[in-house]
């Protein structure tokens, strides 16, 4: 038994962190609002890491995902608003729309996309994003263009004052149950067969085959399981924190340039990168957009390229090398 | 029963016809020679047999078993291993990790646990000797080593057929002694059938083999035990400037 | 009254998928030869969308003097980025690659908005125009498809005829046997990534002769998964592939615009970049290896 508890030894660092998040939000003012944003970046990383980090594909339609996320949620206060008694109930039921409707999709988009590989892959992929924006908007889908915006249902629904500590707290502290229970998703993976299965695919596809790994099988759980967290963390820190969605915004690719980095920069595929790799991010955003509004991604831009070519294994990559003898070694995966 | 019967197989890419209607049939715990020079199709079969590619005529028969449109992964667990030319670990994970994945989707009853594997893989470490190199990155491994790896990789799968592409190339000829002696001892012992394939007929691997096939241009020329399989006209005709080492 | 209409549009479709073509031919040299997705292939065109703007606007350069200029700035912008960063990737997994030309393309965005700000911008080139029945087709957009067509000529030259032509169609064959021909293998790389991304700047000088208004940055996105689409069914590694990908685009984009437009309730030009995501996946999972090769 004791040895199943060591096999989650890495999650300390993690929920460390995210402990140590919380505490400097509560506890020092004016620091909610970056730590909120903190967040959010962590668990962007997190759920694209399970992904992108453990298979090695990249996925340039991932913010699909958190789109139709933030509609599951959107259609859910919006739809059922006028329903007496259901209180935070409905809440409940935009998560599992959320839910639905990200599995929908990545399944939909996983089934034609996953038989294809690497670059093709990407290539698929590139246009997800566009391609369901253009549809809602070409086909008056959810109202088109013009949106839903939910405000007043959301004070209708919980009482204006609830409303507001939901959207400026309560949705932040869920955003973070959302990273947890993704770093426990992707250790869980990591020790069990599916880790193997997609370290063997990500490291030699045609290998993994023919030692009797169903690689599609397992790129779709990896895929799958993505795109939830991803829907679940639209659902949050964009319906529940800002209650309107409209498409451009919720589809605009830039966010998934944002998930590549933190992954990248944390180390792809290790537990501990996307957390590590969120907070370097999203600080050097938040101080950047201070001093050189508007320039952040003409800094980060170079900065992928550096990592990419000298450092491909990121933080806790590089970490992890270092430490490999040490005592600390079996907390940093 | 032939543990492996391939009836009539083709396999085409475009106008070029890699494999051209070959039978064969290999035994339980058989070891068996294929030769043939570059580009004569050795490869593709191997591919065939193992699932990579799917053969346009012809039908593939393991264990009593129709596999010929049978993916690569559902082979693997049937009994079916193999090792690659150029030495394909899964480069971020441990040597140890490598074997475990053998061990895990490879055998027969799909069940194997996590632990059990690791545990497999320990064991299949000590066989081949590379115990020193159990926690490395298996992509850090030197050639000779990556080899090795990838035969404790196909052995955790516990599989009735090895199939092992050029398994001795470049490596020293003492090397090759010795490695052709542990396969034949470990084939003996878990009653394994081995299909070895090399370029050249090398004298360790074809004195070992009880039996060899000859390929040429995609076709089967000569099949047969190995002492006449030597001094058939057909084969010194296909190496001539290449005659069998003594 | 339809009828008119469509076919009109078609002729359009035509002349605009010549330019299309054109502008995609970059992207499949350099994966025909690196194997690698310039995923920030857009952005390139929006390079030479402004070179042909500031060229008209600054100093009053027709865009079509403006087409060598922008051709030797992708030339010089394709070798630094050989040199700096791709000539280190080639080895490395699919992963780095795509995330680097991603990358580049973001980093040309952002120095484009630094330079030039994020706002629309456009041109006014007048040079006529003639009727040809159907339709009225401007001279400037003419000019870009028959500009088109000389340069995809030029490069189908090129490759026949000169050493270096030749060492490069041998590394797209099989660069392991080019290398022991004694192909400087290398250099073929560089000089591949260098042309494709000349070619591509200077499609960006066409493409605002075909529509000089909407010059911004940010342009290159949507010109991106146009090219995805137009070389996959080119079939990806083949520049002419690509060029007839892009007529066979170009007709299909701008007939089912005039279709979308009969639906009513609908917004036809966000269905056509709608159906143009179908159609790249539709073709990616029956023939990856593209609907116009024989491969």
């Amino acid at each position: 038994m004791k040895k199943e508890i060591t096999k989650y030894y890495p999650l300390i660092p993690v929920f460390a962190a995210y402990l140590l998040l919380f505490l400097i939000g509560r506890n020092i003012s004016g620091m909610w609002q970056l730590v909120a944003m903190l967040l959010f970046y962590c668990a962007l990383g997190q759920a694209f890491n399970i992904f992108l980090g453990m298979t090695g594909y990249v996925d340039f339609g991932y913010v699909a995902f958190m789109g139709i996320g933030t509609y599951g949620m959107a259609l859910a206060i919006t739809k059922l608003a006028h329903i007496e008694g259901l209180g935070i109930g409905i809440i409940i039921i935009g998560f599992i729309l959320a839910l639905l409707m990200s599995t929908l999709l990545s399944v939909a988009v996983g089934a034609v996309a996953l038989r294809l590989r690497g670059a093709y892959f990407a290539i698929a992929t590139i246009g997800v994003n566009e391609g369901f924006r253009f549809l809602i908007e070409g086909a008056r889908i959810w109202n088109g263009s013009e949106g839903l915006i939910f405000t007043a249902q959301l004070n209708e629904i919980l009482g204006r004052e609830a409303a507001s500590s939901l959207m400026t707290y309560w949705a932040d502290i869920m955003v973070l149950i959302i990273a947890a229970l993704a770093a426990f998703v992707t250790l869980y993976y990591m020790r069990s067969k599916i880790g193997y299965a997609l370290t063997a695919l990500r490291e030699d596809e045609d290998a993994a085959k023919v030692m009797g790994i169903n690689v599609t099988k397992y790129k779709i759980i990896a895929f799958i399981t993505s795109a939830c967290f991803a829907g679940l963390v639209g659902a949050t820190s964009w319906a529940l924190k800002t209650p309107y969605v409209f498409p451009p915004e919720v589809f605009e690719i830039h966010y998934t340039i944002e998930a590549i980095i933190i992954v990248l920069l944390g180390g792809a595929g290790t537990l501990l990168g996307p957390v590590a790799g969120g907070l370097i991010y999203g600080i050097s955003k938040y101080y950047l957009a201070i001093f050189m509004p508007g320039f952040q991604l003409l800094i980060f831009a170079p900065i992928i390229i550096i990592i990419i070519v000298l450092f491909p294994e990121g933080v806790v990559g590089m970490l992890k090398y270092r430490l490999k003898d040490s005592a600390l070694a079996r907390f940093i995966i | 029963m032939p543990l492996l019967k391939l009836e009539n197989v083709t396999k085409r890419f475009g106008g070029l016809t890699a494999v051209n209607h070959v039978s064969l049939e290999i035994d339980h715990g058989e070891f068996i020679g294929i030769v043939g020079p570059n580009g004569s199709g050795k490869t593709t079969l191997f591919n065939v047999i193992s699932g990579v590619y799917f053969p346009e005529e012809g039908s593939v028969i393991f264990d009593d078993l129709d596999i010929t449109l049978l993916p690569p992964y559902k082979r693997a667990p049937l009994g079916i291993g193999r090792t690659f030319q150029i030495p394909r670990p899964f480069g971020s994970a441990s040597v140890r990790e490598n074997i475990a994945v053998g061990a895990m989707f490879g055998t027969l009853s799909g069940k194997v646990s996590v632990d059990e594997s690791l545990q497999i893989a320990d064991q299949t470490i000590e066989r081949v000797r590379l115990q020193e190199h159990r926690d490395k990155p298996a992509g850090t491994l030197t050639p000779v080593e990556k080899k090795l790896m990838e035969i404790a990789r196909a052995l955790a799968m516990k599989p009735k057929l090895l199939l092992m592409d050029e398994a001795m190339a470049g490596m020293h000829p003492n090397d090759i002694d010795q490695m052709v002696a542990f396969i034949k001892q470990i084939a003996v012992e878990e009653k394994i059938a081995i299909v070895s394939m090399v370029e050249h007929i090398m004298r360790a691997v074809v004195g070992m083999a009880e039996k060899v096939i000859v390929l040429h241009q995609g076709s089967k020329i000569v099949d047969a035990p190995t002492k006449e399989a030597l001094e058939d006209p057909k084969v010194v005709e296909v190496y001539l400037g290449h005659p069998p080492e003594e | 009254m339809l009828l008119e209409q469509l076919s009109g549009n078609l002729i359009q479709g035509i002349i605009l998928g010549a330019v299309y073509g054109m502008a995609t031919m970059g992207l499949s040299l350099i994966f025909g030869v690196l194997k690698v997705v310039n995923v920030g292939h857009g952005a390139f065109i929006m390079v030479g969308a402004f070179v042909t703007l500031w060229l008209f606007n600054a100093l009053g350069i027709n865009p079509i003097i403006a087409l060598p200029g922008a051709f030797v700035i992708g030339m010089g912008l394709g070798l630094i980025f050989y040199y700096t960063t791709m000539q280190r990737l080639i080895k490395a997994p699919e992963l780095a690659t795509l995330l680097a030309t991603f990358s580049i393309g973001i980093l040309l965005e952002e120095l484009v908005k630094l330079i030039f700000g994020s706002e629309f911008r456009g041109y006014n080139w007048v040079v006529g125009k003639i009727d040809i029945g159907v339709t009225v087709l401007p001279l400037s957009k003419l000019y870009a498809c028959i500009g088109s067509v000389i340069i995809a000529l030029l490069l189908y030259l090129w490759f026949k005829k000169t050493r270096a032509g030749s060492a490069i169609r041998s590394v797209v064959e099989d660069s392991e046997g080019a290398r022991v021909c004694g192909v400087n293998v290398g250099g073929a790389y560089a000089l591949s990534f260098a042309l494709g991304i000349g070619l591509t700047v200077s499609s960006g000088v066409l493409l605002t002769m075909f529509i000089p208004v909407g010059i911004n940055p940010y342009m290159g996105g949507g010109y991106t998964l146009k090219a995805f689409v137009i070389a996959v069914l080119g079939g990806l590694s083949s520049p002419y592939g690509a060029f007839f990908g892009g007529l066979v685009f170009g007709l299909i984009e701008n007939g089912s615009y005039t279709l979308f437009a009969l639906i009513p309730g609908v917004e036809p030009f966000a269905l056509t970049r709608f159906l143009s995501f179908v159609i790249l996946l539709a073709i990616l999972l029956i023939k990856p290896t593209g609907l116009l090769s024989t491969k």
